[in-house]
């Protein structure tokens, strides 16, 4: 598989995340990733899918430098992740599955305003970017709101407003619709889609193509840890109800891939 | 996940939150250190000025009782043991004098936690940590950093791993674990589950402060004090005064 090096910020195609040869094994010995190659270059908005257990958050995790590789590399921005991984992470932001889990302050500002302090910022620098990711979210006049009782759609833009505070590059989503109804994950896809063409890079993993597949320039399909399809997704779209992962209802019908969001 | 617990931070404009968490934690520090010379004045006192606070608060003292009841059970047993001697034979002796002695101590034991509920609940986490750092940065062998960091994350953690508890309490009254009589089994049922959503809920918080950046070289909220601080420092000074009268 070609695998595309980063060239720096003046070139035309620039590639800033990059994984080479890629392996994972976790502690009870199963191989969470096997031989994972890919590039991401700045701006697309990359949809990997797969089913439960196909290694999509443990590759995320690698991206971020949550976990360091068996063997293999990972670059953001050609620097290793592994030399410095703090340097990956204000680079690479991660919202988790589980908005809960990843809720550290009281109120919704001590929230938004968690990543910017980890970065030693002043604070009016940090009043600053909180603003900005709060509006950039529709969550402005929450701050003082405690997280726990937003609703769903409510705590997913609240943690990606968390990490659009530390004003990342690039943008990785596990699962970001899973137990939203349908009016939060029509909001939460419409931030996405505005986030990405204010030019942030977007990953999103999913087993649920029907919601966001549309609106995706890339296509990448994970089954037992590796890599099995990347692609257009008109190109690749075809062949996914194998790997375990249930086509749109468009493609089903044979209309090809429509718009989930009228 | 409504109302998490009262020991939780709760935002608000009361005076109790308008103060510097520096003053609050020398008051809880100094009211606690001095209570056990209290009597019925210094604790009469101190209740009528704490009742207040949380009425000033926004919270309900039903809600405090129901977060405290294991609490609670523990105070009864103290009151218990203290209360009741045997004296030379199996038949329970209960003194009057030993109650109250009881009540006392049981009163004291009460207020240091209420005071905690209300430092915990009107104060972020994070105003607490920083009130600590400040605190423990002259004593030259404590790391006041990581002290702080632990401090908070316990804070942060209380009130969550409450939630869990009452859910998986729940879940199991669902299932009628009232009908196992063996106290031994119904702990052990109860706190299996609790701790393997603890360390992994623990697990997933970790990974999502990594994930931010997180450091102990962090920009810490600012401090300042201002004229309430000195009116609640005095109106300290006058409970503690208290102590002197019966």
């Amino acid at each position: 598989m070609a695998v595309l090096a980063w060239r720096g910020p003046q070139d035309n195609t620039v590639s800033i995340i990059q994984t080479t040869h890629l392996y994972h094994r976790f502690a009870d010995d199963t191989q969470g990733l096997c031989d994972v190659s890919l590039a991401f270059n700045e701006g697309e908005f990359t949809v990997i899918a797969g089913a439960n257990g196909s290694g999509k958050t443990t590759l995320l995790r690698h991206l971020n430098g949550l976990l360091l590789p068996e063997s293999g590399a990972v670059t953001v921005c050609g620097k290793s992740v592994e030399e410095d991984p703090m340097a990956a992470r204000q680079q690479v932001g991660m919202v988790f599955q589980d908005a809960d889990s990843q809720i550290v302050g009281e109120t919704v500002y001590d929230d938004a305003a968690f990543g910017p302090e980890n970065l030693a910022l002043g604070r009016l620098q940090i009043n600053r970017r909180v603003t900005r990711a709060l509006e950039a979210v529709d969550l402005c006049g929450f701050e003082n709101k405690r997280p726990h009782h937003l609703s769903g759609g409510e705590k997913r833009r609240l943690a990606i407003a968390g990490v659009l505070a530390m004003a990342p590059r690039v943008l990785l989503m596990d699962e970001p619709f899973s137990n939203l109804d349908y009016p939060a994950t029509c909001l939460v896809l419409d931030q996405i889609l505005n986030l990405h063409s204010n030019g942030h890079t977007i990953i999103i993993t999913t087993h649920d193509l029907e919601k966001v597949v549309a609106h995706a320039q890339r296509l990448v399909v994970m089954a037992d840890g590796r890599v099995v399809e990347d692609g257009l997704p008109t190109e690749v779209i075809d062949g996914v109800a194998r790997y375990g992962i249930r086509p749109p209802c468009s493609v089903q019908l044979g209309k090809g891939i429509r718009p989930w969001m009228s | 996940m409504d109302e998490l617990s009262t020991i939780g931070f709760a935002p608000g404009q009361s005076p109790l939150h308008q103060l510097d968490p520096r003053t609050k934690q020398a008051l809880l520090m100094g009211l606690s250190a001095i209570s056990p010379w209290g009597r019925l004045t210094f604790l009469v006192s101190l209740s009528v000025v704490i009742l207040l606070s949380f009425r000033a608060a926004g919270i309900r003292l039903s809600r405090l009782i129901g977060d405290i009841r294991y609490f609670l059970l523990f105070l009864l047993f103290v009151f218990v043991v203290r209360t009741v001697t045997f004296s030379g034979g199996w038949i329970p002796n209960i003194s009057v004098e030993l109650a109250g002695e009881a009540l006392m101590v049981c009163w004291r034991l009460l207020m240091v936690v209420s005071m905690g509920a209300l430092l915990m609940a009107t104060t972020r986490a994070a105003d607490i940590r920083a009130a600590l750092v400040w605190y423990l940065k002259p004593i030259p062998v404590v790391d006041e950093k990581m002290a702080a960091t632990m401090v908070g994350l316990v804070v942060r953690f209380l009130p969550v791993i409450l939630f869990q508890a009452a859910e998986i309490s729940d879940a199991q009254r669902a299932r009628g674990i009232e009908r196992r009589k063996n106290p031994l089994s119904r702990l052990m049922i109860f706190s299996l589950p609790l701790f393997r959503r603890v360390f992994l809920s623990a697990d997933e918080l970790v990974a999502a402060m990594q994930a931010r950046c997180y450091s102990e070289h962090r920009t810490l909220p600012d401090l300042s004090f201002s004229r309430h601080d000195g009116l609640a420092i005095g109106a300290g000074i006058l409970i503690s005064l208290t102590v002197l009268f019966p």
